[in-house]
């Protein structure tokens, strides 16, 4: 189990030598279960830190963040940020060095184990608990979760309410990482892609109204790109302005940009977003389930990525983030690669 | 005039009522949501608080405003396109969703009269479901002068009796709805009035939330516009639109041609939802944004709803519905960033 005192002591460790700028971690608000991400940059604020498994959060988004905010910082305050990883997380980190976004050095990796199990899922703890409210969520010892309510506590298995994502778990403890706590745990995950068998075993005509049904609720806030780590780029085709106009682009540069879809909700439009968003996480998506879980009209937005893991897996025996010395799948040729799709 | 309605009559009600489009809040995906009724639900009506708000009837998030299509010679032939008025009623809208369509009327109807919005919102009949518990646990309307059994901007308010509903009509658009379906309504019962008006104030006991001395909030946000303060709110803001779009009182838009055709060039202007918390918001055509980055979009968002709105039009806007509080993938919430900048020493 990880020892949250542990945690905490690493921590104010590593913020008094001066070694990182600050940590991002998990803290809980005094009137809600579930835990925040939190910025630390005091012996206080560590104080506050926690980890259970209400710590839904891809902390990965925010390293995205800070390069950002290095970028104008003056002068440049170049030390590492501290970083709380789960898994997942920690793939993401894998990911973006890869693909040159950050370096190792920018990161200061506090890994944590998710203890053989997962984090919670709102909504199917919300289903459990009709009538109470939930105050607290715990990891329990045995697969299960330690659920504190103001009607009292309940032990609910972790297969009940854990997220989506975690039955799918393939990296259930950190990767990569620069202090550990808990156990290295390995756990059985027989179907690695259940979640897109269902959808697999369709008729094309049956896909196709799945998904206009569910992208037809799309609202389009653009929560799962903007929660999600990998969608860093500074222009994206789906934004009005969708390049970085500076005072020397002419107005004729900007009048021939290509608009390449509407701001309009239209069926064509949302469709349209959510698959550029698929594609350009193909071989890059880590399966943090946070686009899924940010959706606030609840569309599968998982099914679509894992989809493009299972092809990438399929294809080119590719698992994304497990090796920072590797070419990014979509960014090398190597010699082996199957090419008989190529027609 | 009040009356009660059976909870097993509330289908035959709807019945009465085939020539207006009806919605209520409808679960799809574990997502509650404002739909067209298709079959009414025995039940009654559903105690929640949608994801979505009802503001996507009165402001839908996509309007057509006019056609343009290139003549011959004449020039370009533009065409009106206003919306139809078929008569509307929303069921079980809550009280803070009525009184964020009541702040809206003043936006839309300020200066500038807008007929798009007007058209929708005046053939809406608004049937009110009083909060007898709260439906999300974030609800504070209370504190932002609402109530959860609040009537303004309602043209109906029903209060679940268990097997009953005590119906209060609040206006003409109201008592028709009634008069629709005269027989199915019944006059209440003394006890029944005084049972309403006890479980009315228990309600208002109920709400887990508040806000106290909000009204220090305007003045104290005048001296905060470059407070660093912001910098460390926005933090964990990932600079999504939740908060905004799903927002009850948030109406900010923006305006685009949608081309259908190049040559003869035909299309559309149309106008969308858009949000302050979007970086491409407030670019200007330079490339200067004056709202550079997340710190000044939250401040933007805080001080719109309980700065500037305070000024223009005397009110706060925000209902205190919580959704930006229950929705935000990162745990922003309203009340705490309000409470930190009342309190705060500057």
């Amino acid at each position: 189990m990880v020892n949250i005192e542990d945690l905490k002591a690493e921590a104010k460790r590593i913020l008094k030598g001066g070694n990182v700028k600050y940590i991002i971690g998990y803290e809980r608000p005094s009137n809600a279960w579930k835990a925040n991400p939190v910025f630390a940059r005091t012996p206080e604020d560590v104080d506050r830190l926690v980890w259970d498994p209400s710590c839904i959060h891809n902390l990965v988004r925010f390293v995205v963040d800070e390069k950002r905010r290095k970028a104008k910082e003056k002068p440049v305050d170049s030390r590492p940020i501290g970083v709380v990883v789960k898994g997942c997380d920690s793939r993401g980190i894998v990911v973006l060095i890869q693909e040159k976004f950050i370096e190792r050095m920018d990161v200061f990796l506090i890994g944590v184990s998710c203890e053989s199990t997962g984090v919670v899922d709102e909504r199917k703890l919300a289903k459990k608990t009709v009538g109470t409210t939930v105050l607290k969520v715990k990891f329990g010892e045995r697969m299960n979760y330690v659920v504190t309510t103001e009607d009292g506590i309940l032990d609910i298995p972790a297969a009940d309410i854990i997220a989506d994502r975690c039955l799918e778990c393939i990296a259930s403890f950190p990767v990569v990482s620069d202090h550990l706590l808990g156990e290295k745990s390995k756990r059985d995950v027989p179907k690695p892609f259940q979640s897109v068998e269902k959808m697999e075993s369709l008729p094309t005509k049956g896909k196709w109204d799945f998904w206009e049904d569910q992208l037809r609720k799309c609202v389009r806030c653009y929560a799962c790109r903007s929660v999600c780590p990998m969608c860093y780029c500074d222009e994206c085709v789906v934004d009005t302005i969708n390049f970085a106009v500076t005072p020397e682009t002419t107005a004729e540069e900007k009048a021939q940009r290509i608009k390449w879809l509407e701001k309009s909700p239209a069926d064509s439009e949302n469709i349209f977003y959510h698959l550029v968003r698929a594609i350009h996480l193909a071989g890059r998506c880590i399966d943090c389930g946070e686009c899924e879980r940010a959706c606030p009209v609840n569309i599968p937005l998982r099914m679509l990525n894992k989809k493009m893991e299972k092809e990438a897996k399929e294809l080119f025996g590719y698992d994304v983030g497990f090796d920072a010395e590797k070419p990014a799948l979509m960014s090398c040729y190597l010699d082996g690669d199957p090419g008989d799709f190529i027609r | 005039m009040d009356k009660i309605l059976a909870k097993n009559d509330f289908a035959r009600w709807l019945e009465a009522l085939a020539s207006y489009r009806l919605y209520a809040p409808q679960n799809k995906d574990d997502v509650w949501t404002y739909e067209l009724i298709e079959s009414p639900d025995s039940r009654g009506l559903a105690d929640v608080m949608t994801a979505v708000p009802a503001k996507k009837i009165v402001f839908p998030q996509r309007e057509e405003l006019f056609a343009f299509e290139e003549g011959d010679e004449a020039g370009y032939a533009l065409s009106e396109l206003l919306p139809g008025e078929k008569p509307t009623v929303i069921f079980g809208l809550r009280p803070c969703e009525a009184k964020a369509v009541i702040l809206t009327d003043l936006v839309f109807g300020g200066e500038f009269v807008d007929e798009y919005y007007w058209k929708r919102r005046n053939a809406v009949t608004f049937v009110g479901l009083a909060c007898l518990k709260p439906p999300s646990p974030n609800c504070f309307c209370l504190s932002v002068n609402g109530s959860p059994h609040g009537t303004e901007g309602l043209d109906i308010l029903l209060t679940d009796l268990g097997d009953t509903y005590y119906v209060e009509s609040l206006t003409e658009k109201g008592e028709k709805l009634v008069k629709a379906a005269s027989d199915l309504f019944a006059d209440p019962k003394p006890d029944e009035r005084t049972r309403v008006m006890r479980l009315h104030g228990e309600s208002e006991k109920k709400l887990r939330r508040s806000l106290s001395r909000i009204e220090d909030v305007p003045e104290k946000l005048k001296g905060m516009f470059d407070s660093p303060f912001w910098d460390a709110e926005s933090m964990s803001c990932i600079r999504c639109g939740i908060c905004t779009y799903l927002c009850p009182t948030c109406h900010c838009f923006d305006i685009n041609d949608e081309v259908e055709s190049s040559s003869p060039l035909q299309g559309r202007r149309v106008r969308t939802w858009d949000t302050c918390q979007f970086p491409d918001f407030t670019m200007h055509s330079s490339g200067h944004n004056p709202r550079p980055d997340k710190a000044a979009r939250l401040r933007q968002r805080i001080n719109h709803k309980f700065q500037y709105f305070v000024e223009v039009w005397q009110n706060y806007q925000c209902t205190g519905c919580g959704r930006c509080i229950t929705l935000c993938p990162v745990g922003i919430d309203i009340i705490n960033v309000v409470e930190k900048v009342r309190d705060h020493a500057g």
